[in-house]
């Protein structure tokens, strides 16, 4: 019988902050995974190597933007081991992709924005989310839900800092399309 | 327009509020004389703004909470055992042990070799053929089917499922003393309908266990397309046990189910 592991004050606080992520951790395992079961085995997953590595954890930095890593690390590692058929992102292909001018504004009055916060419904908004290619999803979820850094998301997804401000800019726009077009097609 | 080609990397930054002053007033001038620009960035910004009114309906999903507490556990197993590789009890563990589709396409290209040979008896023919078939059945099931069921169903639920068969198949008791656990049984994809096809989880291992009715065979273990197959009879019904797993594992398992099923 193993003995009762005393726990350092410390210890406590780093597991209820790990564990006080939880949420966020799962919805992007669901995001990830696009299974309920396979996104609980990779934040269980998850939870289980930051709680093994957790003397590598450096007191000070973002414990949420070290979790996510994990998790995207872990993620990236099963897709792998799976031999997935999954369409990678060629980048700089991306990058260079020729992309059509958004659409002007239409009233003067209105901008983009008041349109959008007040036509915007939130199973639309959603669906919108969840219709963005996985690369583009993951760079604006990261950016404007989660709020990390450009450069903690770089560090995530394992791509340049400046694929992660491209990507979150062309993701954006296609939100914004997407969006309008529904709108236009309301009209 | 050059400028607003150069303006691209700035774009995401600016509306983030990230750039210097001394770079935001060069965007700021360049987007007071380019409407396109203007409007691209206005898309952009009204897009976060959006997101970020609307966060709390995003975060809506929530972890379940046996997860919750699957995961405070997870400190106490790293604690106990900081350099296992081993997982906690999952639900439902199927995706973990679907095995790669390169295992597919090696079975795919072997059905097509073998092909000819479903037309017998599955047992007319040698051993080995005999074998051939259930690998590519073991490997179909495992790699591409998903077979809706739990892990550690109890053998006589499962037992329940096979009633087709026109026979009945015993199973072993109590799996789970020789570290196996039942995922389910299903009707062989060759042998006519009349062959059980059990399929085990061995220590996390894909396994399974084809049992045929009214037939026996001289007992031998064979390597057959990298698996591993152990053929033997017992109260006039023939039984292949198969994995890739090394012989020694395999004996001791055969070695168990005979026992259990004496």
């Amino acid at each position: 019988m193993p003995e009762p592991v005393k726990r350092t004050a410390r210890a406590v606080a780093f597991e209820a902050e790990a564990l006080a992520a939880i949420d966020s951790l799962y919805r992007t395992a669901l995001r990830l995974t696009r299974d309920p079961a396979d996104a609980e085995d990779l934040v269980q997953d998850t939870y289980l190597k930051a709680f093994r590595a957790a003397d590598r954890f450096e007191p000070g930095t973002n414990l949420r933007a070290w979790l996510f890593t994990i998790l995207h690390n872990t993620a990236r590692n099963r897709a792998r081991d799976r031999a997935r058929e999954s369409v990678a992102i060629d980048s700089e292909a991306v990058d260079r992709a020729v992309e059509a001018p958004p659409p002007g504004l239409r009233d003067a009055a209105e901008t983009p924005e008041s349109i959008l916060l007040r036509d915007t419904m939130d199973p639309e908004l959603q669906a919108a989310v969840d219709a963005l290619p996985e690369a583009f999803r993951e760079a604006v979820w990261l950016r404007d839900v989660e709020e990390f850094t450009y450069a903690e998301i770089a560090q995530m997804l394992e791509i340049p800092i400046g694929t992660v401000m491209s990507r979150i800019s062309r993701g954006r726009r296609m939100l914004f399309d997407a969006l309008n077009h529904v709108k236009l097609q309301e009209a | 327009m050059s400028n607003c080609k150069k303006l691209e990397p700035f774009v995401t930054p600016y509306v983030d509020g990230e750039l210097d002053a001394a770079r935001r007033s060069e965007v700021d001038a360049h987007l007071c004389q380019c409407p396109p620009c203007d409007s691209r960035v206005a898309a952009e910004r009204a897009v976060r703004h959006l997101i970020q009114a609307r966060k709390v309906a995003l975060e809506r999903i929530c972890a379940p909470r046996e997860l919750r507490a699957r995961c405070s556990q997870a400190r106490s197993a790293a604690v106990a055992d900081p350099h296992a590789t081993g997982t906690l009890k999952r639900r439902a563990a199927l995706a973990r042990w679907r095995l790669p589709l390169r295992s597919f396409a090696l079975a795919a290209t072997l059905v097509l070799i073998v092909g000819g040979a479903f037309v017998h008896e599955l047992t007319d023919g040698s051993s080995r053929v005999m074998c051939a078939e259930l690998v590519v059945d073991h490997l179909k099931c495992f790699g591409i089917i998903n077979p809706v069921i739990g892990t550690n169903d109890r053998p006589e639920v499962v037992e329940g499922s096979i009633a087709s068969l026109g026979w009945h198949p015993r199973l072993p008791e109590r799996p789970e003393q020789a570290g196996l656990s039942l995922l389910g049984a299903r009707l062989c994809l060759y042998g006519k309908g009349r062959v059980a096809h059990i399929m085990y989880l061995h220590n996390g291992h894909p396994m399974s266990v084809f049992m045929l009715p009214k037939t026996a065979k001289p007992e031998e273990v064979l390597d057959v397309m990298g698996h591993e197959a152990a053929i033997w009879s017992a109260g006039g019904r023939t039984f292949v046990l198969i994995t890739r797993e090394p012989r020694r594992e395999v004996e001791q398992t055969v070695s168990y189910v005979q026992a259990a099923l004496r």
